[in-house]
């Protein structure tokens, strides 16, 4: 199978098992956000730390072994240094989660489900992620680096 | 009728381990974190055919839709117009009564806010919150205690007005 094949099929597959995690967790309701970001429950925080300590470990023990992926060549794990824009980027998109009563996995499974104020979240969410990609060509001239959490420019130059 | 064959809420100690091996999978197969921004942002470019864009990352987005769509199913809801929006449009003790209107707005306005600082850190929940503070990147663990604590305290001073 070509790889570009292989990461649509991937990607597709991944992502609905993600999704299917997250709806069948509830984490796709506003009531769930809201009661934990309340401290009423702590319930996802425990999600969220068990994903962290299932996951770390685990890539840990691949990175130290040198794997290698199917289609990405061998295992790169990265890790930047702490800079402002983490940081102040994180303290704003804490404020509009908070507000939203959802982050943008589960605003897709929001709208999937039916909820139709989500299409006004999804909406919203790539006006802001445009506005930020705006600015930052407009000042900087060239196109936004990404994060550790995000599609990552080494293994698409590799492509 | 759609059967249930999920319980009703999956429970922390599955859900959590689950979208931990999924994101070990997704870097063993592509060599990339399972973040959702980035999908967001490489299906725009997708659909507007900006050379270069990740065409695969679409294909992650309508999956996490879809596999959504799968979960509420399998949950036996099916599909739910309300999706736990009573907290905003309801009117009981502990919910706004906002009218639908005044509701897409606030949801639409918190979004923008989000993405926007989603795309300023370089990630969101699952990018940073998990991916990052899974590769080990303090970049990723900042980020994260940074939404989290303003999270808190904005949700904090919600629940003060309401």
């Amino acid at each position: 199978m070509a790889p570009d094949t292989t990461r649509k099929i991937a990607g597709l597959v991944f992502g609905a098992g993600f999704g299917l995690v997250l709806a069948a967790a509830r984490l796709h309701e506003y009531a769930t956000i809201h009661a934990m970001l309340s401290l009423e429950e702590i319930d996802v925080f425990l999600l969220m730390g068990a994903a962290i300590g299932t996951s770390l470990p685990l890539l840990l023990v691949l990175e130290r072994a040198r794997a290698r992926t199917l289609v990405g060549g061998p295992l790169a794990l990265s890790r930047s240094r702490i800079q402002r824009h983490h940081v102040v980027g994180g303290a704003l998109f804490g404020v509009g989660w908070a507000v939203s009563g959802t982050c943008p996995a589960p605003a897709l499974v929001m709208l999937a489900s039916g909820a139709g104020l989500a299409a006004a979240t999804v909406a919203g969410l790539f006006v802001g992620l445009g506005l930020r990609d705006a600015q930052t060509s407009r000042t900087t001239g060239t196109a936004p680096t990404a994060g550790d959490g995000e599609q990552r420019e080494v293994v698409a130059a590799a492509r | 009728m759609i059967a249930a064959v999920l319980p009703d809420r999956l429970p922390w100690w599955i859900a959590g381990p689950a979208l931990g091996l999924l994101v070990v999978g997704f870097f063993l197969v592509v060599n990339q974190p399972l973040g959702a921004t980035g999908a967001y942002v490489e299906t725009a470019r997708t659909v507007r055919r900006v050379p270069g864009a990740v065409t695969w990352r679409a294909w992650y987005f309508v999956g996490i839709a879809l596999g959504g769509l799968a979960g509420v199913s399998l949950q036996g809801i099916g599909v739910d117009p309300r999706a736990g929006y009573e907290v905003l449009t309801g009117s009981g003790s502990g919910e706004f009564g906002l009218s639908l209107p005044v509701a897409a707005v606030v949801v639409f306005v918190g979004a923008v806010v989000m993405g926007y600082g989603a795309r300023m850190a370089g990630g969101c929940t699952s990018g940073h919150g998990i991916c990052g503070t899974a590769q080990r990147s303090p970049a990723s663990w900042a980020a994260m205690m940074s939404f989290m604590a303003t999270a808190v305290a904005t949700t904090a001073v919600i629940n003060a007005i309401g």
